[in-house]
């Protein structure tokens, strides 16, 4: 066949094109969203040359189809948000014109920045649950991933590439392995992972006091604050470099984290380990009778959602803040859980969740800032559209009353006649 | 070494039911709930809500009885939203209880900024809980055990009736035995005619109205406002107690008076400096030691058969 031989043509084209789009998008260039949109129909007509056009329309048709529920909860947790709204005296439509306007046209530039460390936080969190494990405390191997890159930051003096591709690496590991304990419990004596990892991230979130007091922060006070900065060498790169139009803040962190989401989904659905981990989740006793070894698949998930989280803290701390601070209040790891429970643990989901909930946050703060309504409102409105999405059942239960109502009343008038 | 045994002494053992208060009360109201078949990791978002909603009360009216009770009835009506997901809407349990947590903080920071003007701490309320501390007569002259077990304030008295409570209802009485089933074996409960379903309701409320206790005193007997995150991972705590002792109420206290004492140590190690090192590793001393009991406990202790797990009846009138 020539169509496979021109594989290669087609990828190129729609990666090239995609990359280019979703650089200049997160440089709030908007007009980046046609050579994105470019890449996706490159993409699908390969599929369709490949297969039929039948086939290619019936993939887009289920893609959007997938998109149908979340769309429909979202705009149903805005409207129960308006209501609360109106009931505690506050103007919902300014409210929301401010909020979306602040997050996606205004501010996008923050709202790429919240979502840069949510995204790998949320993979993390939704690769382990392909496992069936609850990898609840992203939050500490997040904090272990900042320690890791602010110490490397601060002593590595090599070219910037090689340093930085090494932070990279050094952090994840040892994000990683501050899983290594939980894992190892969960395996040998099955110590539930909510428990042992959420410890674990109390834990390191007072050890990174003690980390942030001797590299610089005030040693004296109770509070040590703030590291010392790390070397400009260490810095990841701006798309300022690229497009000087661009926030002198949004740092590349962003696509490290889609191709890091693209990765997560080709070990999960085009590996043997994915295979495995996903059959584990789904039934560990049917698993383990195809001969799956359950124990080592589930002690490498959660190292490896270690690993992702760890990517967290480094695109953090040698992206934006090129220092540490004392309780990086942001919450990543907590809402690395919403984000990933959003997309319903699709790796490739979580991109668009944790742009979404990037954006609430930020658009929230414009929305304060103009408006006077208060910020939190975003917090209840992010726990009811998670709320509405994940109990699917709702939607199921809805439909089935409805048609019994219907029902009754198809036969109440069949009575009459 | 001298330092170390100078805090070793009666003040340390009535540290340790005070500070052991919350998770115990927390713990023994998640063994109620997770013995229908439900678990709950929620415990902390129904803390944060009972915390809030005592403070609110109590802060507005002046009267902490009142706020006492508006924090149980916050932590049980919150608590019906995991019920709801769980047993109406089939959810995962902790995927539902990971959701409520989320949801609290949402709720609560948003109520704050609406009747205090601002996130954060609230103002102190004007009479807190700890102003009712009485001693037993008799009983409270008994030396370690006296000061220890009564010369306390209300709620920490409560939760030791809680406790026996817990402890009759579920050995002894009918429903209890009931609920208990609906743990074990759904089906063959369903089968002689009893609602798993309102069973398992039962079981999440109770552990709301528990966890709710267990915020009030977090907040209007133990301090005298609501801070947010107050409930500083109490509730995973709690939930570590009731693992580690084995699912039962008695177990769940015995575990939660570890863990109390354990954050009693610490923090009296902080305090009388008693090492020169930072006081972050005695901090994280609690934390650690709930690692080690939950390592160490939980192959010994059995799970209720079908708990977390899912039951669907069709009924005619459902």
């Amino acid at each position: 066949m020539e169509i496979t031989k021109l594989k290669p043509v087609f990828y190129t084209l729609a990666a090239i094109s995609g990359v280019v789009g979703m650089a200049m998008y997160f440089s709030s260039i908007f007009s980046g969203i046609f050579l994105i949109i470019a890449a996706i129909v490159i993409y699908y007509i390969y599929r369709g040359l490949l297969t039929s056009y039948k086939t290619a329309k019936a993939e887009v048709y289920s893609v959007l189809k997938s998109m149908l529920i979340p769309l429909v909860g979202i705009i149903a947790a805005i409207l129960i948000g308006a209501i609360i709204m109106v009931l505690t005296g506050y103007n919902p439509v300014r409210a929301y014109k401010a909020l979306f306007y602040g997050g996606f046209v205004k501010n996008w530039s923050i709202s790429v920045l919240n979502a840069t460390p949510l995204l790998f936080t949320g993979l993390s969190v939704a690769f382990a649950f392909k496992a069936g494990l609850f990898n609840i405390g992203a939050e500490g191997q997040y904090y272990v991933g900042a320690m890791v890159a602010t110490f490397l930051g601060i002593t590595f003096n090599l070219p910037p590439v090689v340093s930085i591709i090494l932070i990279f690496i050094i952090g994840g590991l040892l994000a990683a392995a501050y899983n290594f304990i939980p894992a190892l419990l969960k395996v040998k004596t099955g110590a539930h992972e909510v428990i042992t990892t959420m410890m674990f991230a109390h834990i390191a979130k007072y050890l990174s006091s003690i980390f942030i007091r001797g590299m610089g922060g005030d040693s004296a006070g109770s509070h040590p604050y703030v590291t010392d900065p790390i070397r400009d060498s260490n810095f990841l790169m701006k798309f300022k470099t690229i497009f000087p139009s661009a926030n002198y803040r949004v740092h590349i962190g962003i696509l490290i984290g889609i191709g890091m989401a693209l990765l997560v989904s080709y070990i999960l659905y085009r590996t043997t380990f994915g295979y495995e981990i996903r059959a584990i989740g789904q039934n560990k006793d049917a698993a383990r009778g195809q001969g799956i070894n359950v124990g080592k698949n589930i002690f490498i998930a959660l190292l490896f959602a270690g690993f992702l989280s760890g990517f967290a803290g480094v695109t953090q701390v040698i992206g934006l803040d090129h220092k540490m601070f004392e309780n990086l209040n942001a919450g990543y790891g907590w809402n690395g859980v919403s984000v990933a429970l959003l997309a319903a643990n699709n790796p490739i989901g979580v991109i668009f969740t944790a742009l979404l909930w990037g954006a609430l946050d930020a658009g929230g703060q414009y929305m304060s800032r103009t408006t006077q309504t208060p910020n939190s409102i975003v917090e209840i409105i992010k726990g009811i559209i998670l709320f509405l999405l994940v109990a699917k059942y709702i939607w199921a239960w809805l439909g089935h009353r409805l048609k019994r109502w219907l029902g009754k009343r198809l036969q109440k008038n069949g009575g009459v006649q | 070494m001298e330092g170390i045994l100078a805090i070793l002494n009666t003040d340390l053992l009535v540290a340790t039911i005070r500070l052991s208060t919350p998770i115990t009360l927390a713990a023994v109201g998640a063994t109620i709930c997770e013995r229908s078949g439900i678990v709950n990791i929620a415990m902390e978002g129904m803390m944060i809500m009972g915390a809030f909603f005592a403070v609110v009360v109590a802060y507005f009216t002046g009267n902490p009885w009142l706020g006492l009770l508006a924090g149980v009835v916050a932590g049980g009506i919150f608590s019906l939203v995991h019920a709801v997901a769980t047993v109406t809407f089939h959810l995962d349990h902790v995927v539902s209880g990971a959701v409520l947590n989320i949801l609290s903080f949402g709720i609560v920071r948003y109520l704050m900024v609406l009747f205090f003007g601002h996130p954060g701490t609230t103002e102190p309320i004007p009479h807190g809980l700890n102003e009712y501390q009485f001693a037993i007569p008799g009983l409270s002259k008994i030396p370690v055990l006296g000061s220890m077990f009564f010369n306390q304030t209300p709620i920490v008295y409560m939760s030791f009736l809680l406790i026996i409570a817990a402890l009759f209802f579920l050995k002894r009485t009918k429903v209890g035995l009931h609920l208990r089933a609906a743990g074990e074996h759904p089906m063959a409960l369903e089968t002689i005619g009893v609602s798993v379903y309102k069973m398992r309701y039962l079981g999440v409320l109770i552990s709301g109205l528990f966890s709710g206790l267990a915020g009030a005193y977090l907040s209007i007997e133990n301090a005298v406002s609501f801070t947010e995150g107050m409930s500083n991972g109490r509730g995973f705590i709690a939930l570590a107690a009731m693992i580690s002792g084995g699912w039962t109420a008695i177990g769940s206290f015995l575990a939660a008076l570890f863990f109390g004492f354990a954050d009693a140590f610490q923090i009296r190690m902080q305090i009388f400096k008693v090492l020169p090192i930072p006081a972050e590793i005695f901090i994280i001393f609690p934390y650690v030691a709930t690692v080690i009991a939950v390592a160490g406990l939980v192959r010994k202790s059995r799970s209720p058969k079908a708990d977390g797990i899912d039951f669907i009846i069709e009924r005619e009138d459902g």
